[in-house]
């Protein structure tokens, strides 16, 4: 693993990309394919979470896609930024044509320290960089199950509480372009305003988008909860502090 | 969905075979690519050819047009799914039923090649390995009678000479009476007990754990087998196996349970595993015992039974945070935490009689267990002294008291509690659970997962006329594992697991336990018996209720 740095040109072309209409043409292969580059440049070359369940296909598309993408490029960043950037080209973009948006909405996460790998090499180092297979044989539980994917319902993608959810500023600002008389305190079918979900999730830049536009940062959830009251108990700090800061 | 089991699949695809023809080119063709192993060398011809109808079916499915999956086969994978999970699965629904299947690539779930959804993927060298062993082989018919598979023999008969290692290794009993050694066995677990190296969790089992698990009554040192390296004794691979009575519809075997097999990560391609389990059987053989209980993740020939792992979430923000679970897209986490809150003090704490459990206890306690087992297929018999082992003598330092539900003492890996009755001073139910952590690899903020496991419990209302029909029992193991929640939230678990055996589909639900994405095989070696339920039901036998051994 290493920190994602994405280029300001992989910066550009995303920005690009999010809003462009020559997205709806192509097939999903490709779509899925920018996803994949997409996550393994600017979150981490393989998905930090579970597959999603079988009956997630949508979401389980897109891990594989991403998956494939750490198979295919490995550690060898560049040459994933620079497919990302031919397919950009492909689809209508000229580089220098898009003002960068914000910089990188990704927080870089920390390298994850190697597991200890630091045992005498007494046999057959060749092996290890063969990939194990499972321990063959093997009679114990040797597997930790983990809660799988909740077959909720997806929310629609392309609306407004969608972007606020999966932290998708450039969705979210070309959104507001294309719809500038949004009401961006609309709660959704569970009683959530954007600024309630992007509190919950860590969506710095989205909040920091919201708050310029003016949202009502005092709006109760179903819970009776604020944004700021969600964002502390996510552990959010720097979203609790720009909406205390916000509130005065 | 994938609690379909895989034998289930096969039979359905057996079914289809039926009243589907296809022409034998496309099966042979498929044939070819069967791993060399996973035929049985002693297959007869029948069962070769419900092999290829099998595989015709299959086939069938992978061929080209519109409608690749059968709709026979969509609509009983639909009616499973919709029996077994009520309306938890929304989404099934016939379109994703199709591409489920499509996905799962259920030939190669066949083949042994991997586990459903390429989940559990292993090399196709371990059947070879398994063909040459007295298991039922994948694709068996359920035997007409239980028995065993090879004879035994007096000892005298049975191979007197240690199975060759690698020039460069040496057989070693690991003497777990010995800290060091026990500190060696726990080294070799904590860095190479894991199954994948996509894994985000290995388990971390402590050294209090390892004595109290390996070390029941009659525990035999011979039994406790490890490899070491030749030049500088480290020790590189492991497997235990403890004796056990164990009930198996009519018959009690005097077994081993064997666990704990593993070989360090850079010898997995010496093949030690199969050296391991065949030194194991013949010690085992040497002491007259010659039927074994184990349980794996992974499908190998033949699973007797299937359970699946549950997960009710107590620690919510980290549980999120390591990706143990998510916040689902309609919540928030904050909702998702009060949902999941358990009350501060157990209910049956004041007036209910609940109190830990005691020496005094040892001879109630291993009378309602034996009653209350007796309602399994498969179960373990427990003398007094075993009972005490498995619920008392892993309680850890220091006294019991009334307030020691709020804390765990150092070095307690089980909790026993019982309830008495405050007038006849009778013990009526008791419950039990276990701790066994997992390291949590690579998090920046978090390093271990507190998992409680859900082990033995009892009560006499199982035992009571129409306790079962008429919600009754429900209703009291609701108030029992709701109490082991509680306690093991004071204790700071993170989260309490359980399996889909014995009561637990009872319960597992409205205690808001959530499915796990991993699933327990139980295996028999050297003897045969039908099916026993574990997540589905077999027959008219429910849910859970074949079995009744939880492994640790």
């Amino acid at each position: 693993m290493s920190t994602p740095t994405p280029s300001p040109r992989f910066e550009e072309a995303a920005a690009y990309l999010s809003s462009a209409p020559s997205l709806s043409k192509v097939s999903d292969t490709v779509k899925l394919e920018l996803y994949g580059l997409f996550k393994f440049i600017t979150t981490s070359h393989s998905p930090n979470s579970s597959r999603p369940s079988i009956f997630n296909i949508t979401g389980r598309a897109k891990w594989d896609a991403w998956k494939q993408t750490e198979t295919t490029y490995g550690d060898r960043d560049g040459n994933a930024e620079e497919r990302y950037l031919q397919l950009a080209r492909e689809l209508g973009w000229i580089e220098g044509s898009v003002q960068s948006a914000t910089q990188s909405s990704t927080s870089a996460v920390p390298p994850a320290t190697k597991p200890g790998d630091d045992d005498e090499d007494i046999w057959d180092d060749e092996e290890t960089t063969k990939r194990h297979q499972g321990s063959s044989a093997s009679m114990g539980n040797t597997h930790v199950s983990t809660i799988t994917e909740h077959e909720e319902a997806e929310r629609i993608a392309g609306t407004l509480h969608e972007y606020a959810v999966t932290g998708d500023i450039h969705g979210l600002q070309a959104f507001l372009q294309s719809h500038p008389t949004t009401d961006l305190n609309e709660k959704d079918e569970y009683g959530y305003t954007p600024l309630h979900l992007a509190s919950d999730r860590g969506h710095l830049p989205i909040v920091e988008l919201l708050l310029a536009k003016g949202v009502d940062s005092t709006i109760k959830d179903q819970d009776e909860f604020t944004a700021v009251e969600l964002a502390r108990v996510s552990e959010h700090d720097d979203i609790v502090a720009v909406l205390e800061k916000a509130a005065g | 969905m994938s609690s379909v089991g895989k034998e289930k699949e096969k039979d359905i695809a057996q079914d289809h075979s039926e009243s589907e023809g296809e022409d034998d080119e496309q099966t042979d063709e498929i044939d070819h690519t069967l791993p060399e192993g996973s035929t049985p060398s002693t297959s007869s011809n029948k069962k070769k050819k419900k092999r290829s109808k099998a595989l015709k079916a299959l086939n069938s499915l992978r061929g080209g047009g519109k409608d690749k999956i059968p709709q026979e086969l969509v609509d009983v994978v639909l009616n499973k799914v919709k029996t077994e999970h009520g309306d938890t699965v929304p989404d099934a629904n016939e379109a994703t039923v199709r591409a489920a299947l499509e996905q799962m690539k259920i030939r190669d779930v066949i083949e042994g090649k991997s586990g459903i959804g390429g989940k559990n993927k292993k090399d196709v060298g371990t059947h070879k390995f398994w063909g040459t062993q007295p298991v039922p082989q994948l694709g068996e018919d359920a035997p007409e009678e239980d028995g065993w598979i090879e004879p035994s023999k007096p000892s005298s008969e049975v191979r007197q000479e240690p199975y060759p290692l690698p020039k460069e290794f040496v057989w070693s009993y690991v003497d777990l009476s010995d800290d060091a050694q026990l500190r060696e066995l726990w080294d070799l677990l904590s860095a190479n007990y894991v199954e994948d190296d996509v894994a985000s969790f290995r388990f971390l089992y402590s050294a209090e754990f390892l004595r109290w698990a390996l070390q029941p009554p009659g525990w035999i040192k011979e039994w406790h087998l490890g490899v070491r390296v030749a030049s500088n004794k480290k020790l590189v691979a492991f497997i235990s196996a403890i004796p056990i009575s164990v009930r198996v519809r009519a018959n009690l075997l005097h077994a081993s349970e064997v666990n704990f097999l593993c070989v360090h990560k850079k010898l997995r391609s010496k093949r030690l595993a199969p050296v391991l389990i065949k030194e194991v059987t013949r010690q085992c053989n040497l002491r007259g015992v010659f039927q074994a209980l184990y349980t794996v993740g992974v499908v190998l020939p033949t699973p007797v039974s299937t359970c699946r792992y549950n997960h009710r979430c107590l620690n919510i923000s980290k549980l999120v945070n390591i990706g143990f679970t998510h916040v689902p897209s309609n919540m928030t986490l904050a909702r998702m935490i009060l949902i999941h809150k358990v009350p501060d003090r157990p209910r049956l704490l004041d007036h209910g009689g609940l109190r830990e459990m005691e020496e005094k206890d040892i001879p109630q306690v291993a009378d309602l267990y034996s009653r209350y087992m007796k309602r399994f297929g498969m179960y373990l018999e427990f003398n007094q002294d075993e009972v005490r082992h498995h619920f008392l003598s892993g309680r850890g330092e220091g006294p019991g008291s009334k307030d020691s539900w709020k804390k765990p003492r150092q070095g307690q890996v089980v909790w026993s509690y019982v309830i008495e009755n405050p007038k006849t001073h009778k013990i009526t139910d008791f419950f039990t659970f276990y701790s066994l952590p997992s390291t949590i690899i690579g998090h920046p903020k978090h390093d271990v997962l507190n998992a409680a496991y859900l082990y033995y419990y009892a009560t006499e209302t199982a035992l009571e006329d129409g306790a079962e029909e008429d919600g009754r029992l429900k209703k009291r193991l609701e108030e029992l594992i709701g109490d082991a929640l509680i306690i093991a939230d004071q204790s700071k678990f993170d989260v309490f697991n359980g399996l889909s055996l014995m009561d637990n589909v009872q319960f597992l639900k409205d205690l808001k336990f959530g499915l796990g994405d991993g699933l327990l095989n139980y295996y028999l070696f050297n003897w045969r018996t039908a099916p026993l339920a574990g997540m589905a039901p077999v027959g008219d036998v429910p849910t859970g209720k074949g079995i009744g051994v939880v492994m640790l």
